[in-house]
């Protein structure tokens, strides 16, 4: 079990109340859907922006504890405004937790959802519990940044039990798919 | 390649999340659950516009325009999957995603079918019009969308 679903007991208690939140979607009424959600989490979304330009402009100017942005938005995108956060300076928000929202994950942008430097990437409509076991995940997320090349963010590589969620790497599902054929096929042949 | 490694400080959030107060997860998802219901009415509404947006697009009349016409389509079919939200309307979320799927596929060499998007629009309002109740009628509906999005893409590679 990974950390982020064993803090989703329904008993724990977490505190989310004085976390400075900045949530940037275009659209509105995304952007309501995320805000109310993390109200009910305790967490009142301090910045809401719909544009990467908007959001820069106070990222410069004050300190958040939580991003929450969508990959696609008109002009500058999610990506490009987590890779110019990362690549920032900025301290403490280059370093802060961000998790991106998809609505649909473009082929040619999968290396760019990667590399931009965002510590998730969750994809709509996303169920209030998956929103806030990702929100604990990096709360709890103790990998190191890295720099290499052109990227600077979290370590990419999960060292410690598999990502939050639900499994959707393609490797690892056809794996366990083979494996559960194998022992199929052998508990068929009475071995 | 060089790698620098930044020993990992912990975020405010870290700190935060484990400081005294707050509410258990069982009652955040119950006050986010509450709060997601009281957005559902405006959720077909979204939708509504996003379909109309979508059926006012029209075949481009140079490679130029299409690309701006294609991004238009893309974020209304995004935008569709957006305001259905949380709220169920799978069948709605899913057709939208095909016309996303599409898209996406396109290329210089690849180009979109024009022919596509009004039957996107048309399909988008027919299941935001049929009742929920006519599940044979709605599964229909996205079943040929489902065939058309795998012809197309089969077409596409």
């Amino acid at each position: 079990m990974t950390p982020g679903m064993e803090s989703l007991r329904e008993s724990a208690v977490i505190n989310l109340t004085g976390a400075v939140t900045m949530v940037v979607d275009d659209s509105p009424f995304g952007l309501d859907i995320t805000a109310s959600a993390l109200l009910g989490f305790g967490i009142k979304t301090r910045y809401a922006c719909h544009s990467a330009a908007e959001a820069i402009d106070i990222l410069k100017e004050q300190s958040i504890d939580l991003l929450v942005v969508d990959t696609e938005m008109p002009e500058m995108d999610g990506y490009q405004l987590v890779r110019w956060l990362r690549r920032s300076g900025l301290d403490p928000n280059a370093f802060a937790p961000v998790i991106m929202t998809a609505t649909h994950m473009r082929r040619s942008r999968v290396a760019e959802a990667r590399d931009c430097g965002a510590n998730f990437v969750i994809t709509k409509p996303f169920s209030a519990a998956s929103l806030l076991e990702r929100i604990v995940w990096v709360s709890r997320d103790t990998r190191p940044f890295l720099e290499v090349g052109d990227y600077f963010g979290p370590d990419r590589r999960f060292r410690r039990g598999n990502p939050p969620g639900e499994e959707r790497r393609a490797d690892v599902l056809r794996k366990a798919q083979f494996e559960a054929e194998k022992a199929a096929a052998a508990a068929e042949s009475g071995e | 390649m060089t790698v620098i490694t930044h020993a990992r400080r912990a975020s405010r959030l870290a700190k935060l999340i484990d400081t005294p107060g707050g509410v258990s997860i069982g009652t955040a998802l119950a006050q986010a659950k509450s709060n997601l219901e009281a957005l559902q009415p405006r959720s077909l509404e979204e939708v509504a516009k996003a379909v109309a947006e979508l059926g006012a697009i029209q075949p481009p009349a140079t490679p130029e325009d299409g690309d701006a016409a294609l991004t238009t389509a893309y974020h209304a079919a995004s935008r569709v999957i957006d305001a259905v939200g949380p709220f169920g309307l799978e069948d709605i979320r899913l057709a939208a995603l095909g016309l996303c799927e599409l898209i996406d596929a396109t290329s210089a060499d690849k180009p979109f079918d024009w022919r596509v998007l009004p039957v996107y629009a048309q399909s988008l309002q027919l299941l935001l019009s049929l009742p929920a109740e006519q599940t044979d009628a709605r599964a229909k509906v996205r079943a040929s969308l489902g065939e058309m999005v795998d012809r197309k893409l089969a077409q596409t590679g």
